[in-house]
């Protein structure tokens, strides 16, 4: 019986007969990315880096406090301040970010007393050189600006307000903060 | 004498850009029927559906730089993709197509195709000799050891062919099989059929026997070496044997031009459609199978279809006495 299945090719025929049905009955599963399906990111995707434009001042929010330096465990974000001699109010000159070694981990929005750094939802970036992912400050600015025209106002990014932190240790500026 | 010269180099002309326009066009179905069997959607860039695929790699193939790796055998290296074409090639111009439609009906046909057949395991053998490299090297010799066997065992099938029809002469096959009572060999000679199909796949060093080239152990076996038009040449070899081998198999097995009833002005209809659907289960069983371990391989061959070829033989001539 059992040579006789051999000798048919019982098995290889029911191959066979598998691949046919595919073929003929089954759909293709290719996603055809870009040409026919652009997928909308869930809110709260990290993707590309902004500094959230003032609307008041047209500036950056950050009080140069350094904590997202601090927290970031690649090291990427390099920030540059000076004080105000007679106010004593922190100043930023510099804010870079190397997005080529960020790690995309959301803890300096997390972190940011004043929500004023963000991992926006865009996510199709590219560069062709290594200093077109080299993010200063003129071009978080416009990373935001590029973001927020697509986004229903006010943007209000989940990681501005963290799960698992109680609402009450968050700070001031976080507590109230009610999206931009 | 000249009108006959001329008649034969158009008609050779023309035979000849439609088995390469098909044999283009069988990579192009083979990418896009393997594709759909594994759902997904195979080429669709270049041109509508993907059509004009074959003429895009084509020409990608040809703007390559011809690379001549440091310490190879030149003569034999330049040599070795052309014998693999010809041989592979030359076995179009024997096939009956149609009643009157022939390029050279020579009366040793049949035996003319399985010594090209042989002789195109020369290519491989050599290109495999002459790259100097290890990975070619062993795909030349699992070439030609599984040629040769298999080889055998499809002779031993077309011969029972050959003892029913009574000649070697490809149109004389054909017509014995419309006078025969069962109109295709394929009803009398199914087990005939069975080797020889199996032992076509082997020959043209297809899935599941595809050893010589087997991409997961010799990277691409024999023409690993290989670049630009060079490497054209064998891809073009290896479906240029399965288009001879499925229209000698639908020579031999499955009747030629002859169908279930006339399609008027189309006199090739048949042919093709039996020719297609054999190139198909190429492409099916490619998708499907895995490839067999080298042992298996022969063992195959020299354990299961040569004695089952022999007896068929045997079987046949003595059919063919008392009847």
């Amino acid at each position: 019986m059992k040579i006789l299945e051999k000798a048919l090719l019982i098995e290889i025929l029911k191959g066979l007969a598998l691949t046919l049905r595919k073929m003929l009955f089954a759909r293709p599963v290719t996603i055809q990315y870009y040409d026919k399906v652009r997928p909308v990111p869930a809110p709260g995707f990290r993707g590309r880096h902004a500094l959230v434009r003032d609307e008041n001042t047209g500036d950056t929010l950050c009080i140069a406090c350094l904590r997202c330096v601090k927290v970031c465990p690649s090291r990427c974000i390099n920030i540059e301040y000076e004080t105000d001699p007679e106010t004593k109010k922190r100043k930023i000159i510099k804010y870079e970010i190397e997005a080529l070694r960020c790690v995309y981990c959301g803890y300096c929005e997390e972190v940011c007393p004043v929500n004023a750094i963000v991992l926006t939802e865009y996510y199709e970036y590219i560069g062709f050189k290594r200093e077109d992912l080299f993010f200063d400050k003129e071009r978080l600015l416009k990373n935001w600006d590029e973001f927020i025209v697509t986004q229903k106002r006010p943007y209000l990014n989940p990681f501005w307000k963290p799960r698992g932190i109680p609402e009450k240790f968050l700070p001031a500026k976080k507590r109230q903060f009610t999206g931009v | 004498m000249l009108e006959k010269l001329i008649y034969f180099l158009i008609t050779a002309v023309i035979l000849l850009v439609i088995a390469l326009l098909h044999v283009a066009y069988l990579t192009y179905a083979e990418r896009k029927i393997i594709a759909r069997m594994q759902q997904r959607l195979g080429p669709n860039r270049v041109g509508p559906r993907g059509l004009l695929q074959p003429i895009a790699d084509m020409l990608k193939l040809l703007t390559k730089e011809d690379l001549v790796p440091y310490g190879v055998d030149k003569p034999i290296f330049y040599i070795a993709p052309f014998i693999s074409l010809v041989c592979a090639g030359t076995g179009v111009a024997l096939i009956p197509l149609w009643e009157k439609f022939v390029i050279s009906n020579i009366n040793v046909g049949l035996l003319f195709i399985l010594a090209l057949s042989s002789l195109s395991a020369y290519g491989v053998i050599l290109s495999g000799w002459a790259s100097n490299s290890r990975y070619a090297f062993l795909g030349g010799l699992r070439a030609s050891a599984q040629v040769i066997s298999y080889e055998i065992a499809m002779s031993l099938a077309l011969l029972s062919v050959v003892l029913m029809a009574g000649s070697l002469n490809l149109m004389d096959i054909v017509k014995a099989q419309i006078n025969s009572p069962y109109k295709i060999y394929l009803i009398p000679q199914i087990i005939a059929f069975y080797v020889f199909i199996i032992s076509a796949i082997a020959e043209c060093n297809r899935v599941p026997f595809d050893l010589p080239e087997a991409e997961t152990e010799l990277v691409a076996g024999y023409f690993v070496e290989y670049s630009a038009m060079r490497f054209a040449i064998f891809y073009l070899a290896e479906y240029f044997g399965m288009v001879v081998m499925s229209a000698l198999a639908v020579t031999c097995f499955l009747g030629g031009w002859v169908g279930p009833f006339e399609v008027p002005y189309v006199p090739f209809f048949w042919f093709l459609i039996k020719l297609y659907f054999l190139l198909f289960v190429y492409i099916w069983v490619r998708a499907t199978l895995p490839r067999y371990r080298y042992d298996q391989l022969m063992g195959l061959g020299w354990k299961v279809l040569i004695p089952v070829g022999i007896i068929n033989l045997f079987l046949t001539a003595l059919l063919k006495l008392i009847f």
